[in-house]
């Protein structure tokens, strides 16, 4: 087994790192990696991105937004979190989850803590989580990856995985709450997050502890196109969620509305409007308008500038239309 | 394992039933059983063209996610919307369950695919190793 050493906390470029190891990399070893981001939350491939997360939470603390190629539910790492990663041949491991994390409950052990592998892909202290698991299949090649909360700032997550309460539906993939743990609660001594690596990765790669190589400045320079091209872009992290549907209803002083939009790949595809309110302009046109613009707010908001809210709305400020459509 | 005698069959465990010039696609037995309980099927976008080989949907499980890859080269002209909202429909059956439905460019391309005798060795192997 081979580990790529990657000390970049860029969760762009780390999840275009995994994309290239299973996809790009024609390795007749298997592949290992320790590796850590800065405040992020990573969804899952098939979830609906905005149905998982705190926009105003995620905006003010300059939290960063990602896919993984994985599926399950949304995760928050930070730097008091640690993700291993495995890219192996075999595809007979394939659902095999015990296996991959069977070298966490052990290393737990070593340190005096009592750790297990629950049904649903986490593993428990006491039962609580501070683990998730997935894998992604592709081709014949496997990778697992998986989450180590070891002092990470739970207030936070907790806080950032806090969607709104907007009437959201699709069929994406729901995440499940779990109650978390870091592993520092449980130690009996002091230990950093950089001694807890070190010993975890003895544990996992034990004869094999030691190869590691950098990517080199080729596999560097595809990383960062993956990187660019995809996961760095709000067509991927956004845009790229199952289709869903807002329904968005609101109370002023000059009139009731509700509102109702459908997004497929990231695109306004159908828009009603409603209300009780006097308007010089048919709604029907701003519905129109609507259509096709990307559900991202600096585009609704220059499609609503194009063609004067006012008009359908007279009293009505683009601050609070993109605020009702944008919670 | 149930292995149709009348399909084709992939490495990655895709299944293609031919008619005329167009062939249903789905995932094989092999597939769904190993993926377990499947909670999400991504399906192709209608109308494009696709090379075979090239990854065009994403089937989600409780497992794993594992890439749809378009067996045969062509234009996909139809999609089984049903599995948006039913993606249990592919452990239910999967060879009654077509995902996509794909107008061929080269009938040629079907021979470097498996018949059901060869896919059978291939999945043993798959699963013992040897």
């Amino acid at each position: 087994m081979i580990t790529i050493i990657n000390p970049s906390t860029d969760p762009c470029f780390n999840m275009a790192v995994e994309e290239y190891l299973i996809k790009e990399l024609d390795s007749p070893e298997d592949i290992f990696m320790l590796w850590q981001n800065r405040p992020t939350v990573v969804v899952g491939r098939n979830q609906n991105t905005i149905e998982e997360i705190n926009p105003a939470f995620i905006e003010q603390q300059g939290i960063t937004v990602v896919r993984r190629l994985s599926g399950g539910g949304a995760v928050y790492h930070d730097q008091g979190n640690l993700n291993f990663t495995f890219v192996v041949n075999n595809s007979r491991d394939f659902a095999n989850f015990e296996k991959f994390t069977l070298p966490v409950v052990d290393t737990l052990a070593r340190l005096g803590v009592k750790a297990e592998y629950s049904g649903r892909n986490d593993i428990t202290i006491q039962g609580r989580k501070f683990s998730g698991n997935a894998q992604y299949k592709h081709r014949h090649r496997l990778l697992h990856h998986g989450t180590i909360l070891f002092d990470s700032d739970i207030e936070a997550m907790v806080q950032a995985l806090n969607p709104s309460k907007a009437k959201i539906t699709s069929k994406g993939i729901k995440s499940v709450r779990s109650r978390v743990t870091n592993i520092s609660e449980h130690l009996p001594g002091s230990l950093s997050v950089a001694e807890f690596k070190r010993v975890l990765a003895e544990e996992i790669l034990g004869p094999d502890y030691g190869q590691d190589r950098p990517l080199s400045p080729t596999e560097l320079k595809r990383v960062q196109q993956l990187c660019c091209r995809k996961h760095a872009s709000w067509d991927w992290a956004y845009g790229s969620s199952p289709p869903f549907n807002l329904r968005r209803t609101a109370a002023f002083s000059w009139g009731n509305i509700d509102i109702r939009l459908d997004i497929k790949r990231g695109m306004i595809s159908a828009c009603r409007i409603y209300g009780d309110y006097f308007a010089r302009g048919d709604i029907r046109e701003l519905e129109y308008h609507l259509v096709g613009t990307l559900y991202r707010q600096t585009e609704v908001r220059s499609c609503l500038e194009a063609i004067s809210l006012q008009e359908y709305l007279p009293q009505m400020g683009y601050d609070e239309m993109i605020g009702l459509l944008f919670v | 394992m149930n292995i149709p005698a009348d399909l084709l069959y992939t490495k990655d465990h895709e299944w293609i039933r031919v008619e005329g010039d167009q062939c249903h696609i789905g995932i094989s037995d092999f597939a769904q059983s190993h993926l377990g309980d499947i909670v999400f099927v991504e399906l192709p976008e209608l109308d494009i063209e696709v090379g075979a080989g090239q990854a065009i949907g994403v089937i989600e499980s409780v497992k794993a996610v594992a890439t749809l890859f378009c067996p045969v080269g062509g234009t996909i002209v139809e999609i089984n919307e049903e599995l948006e909202s039913s993606p249990e429909l592919l452990n239910e059956d999967c060879y009654a369950n077509w995902i996509a439905v794909v107008e061929l460019n080269d009938k040629s391309e079907l021979e470097t695919l498996m018949e059901a005798s060869a896919y059978s060795e291939f999945c043993r192997q798959a699963e013992t190793g040897v």
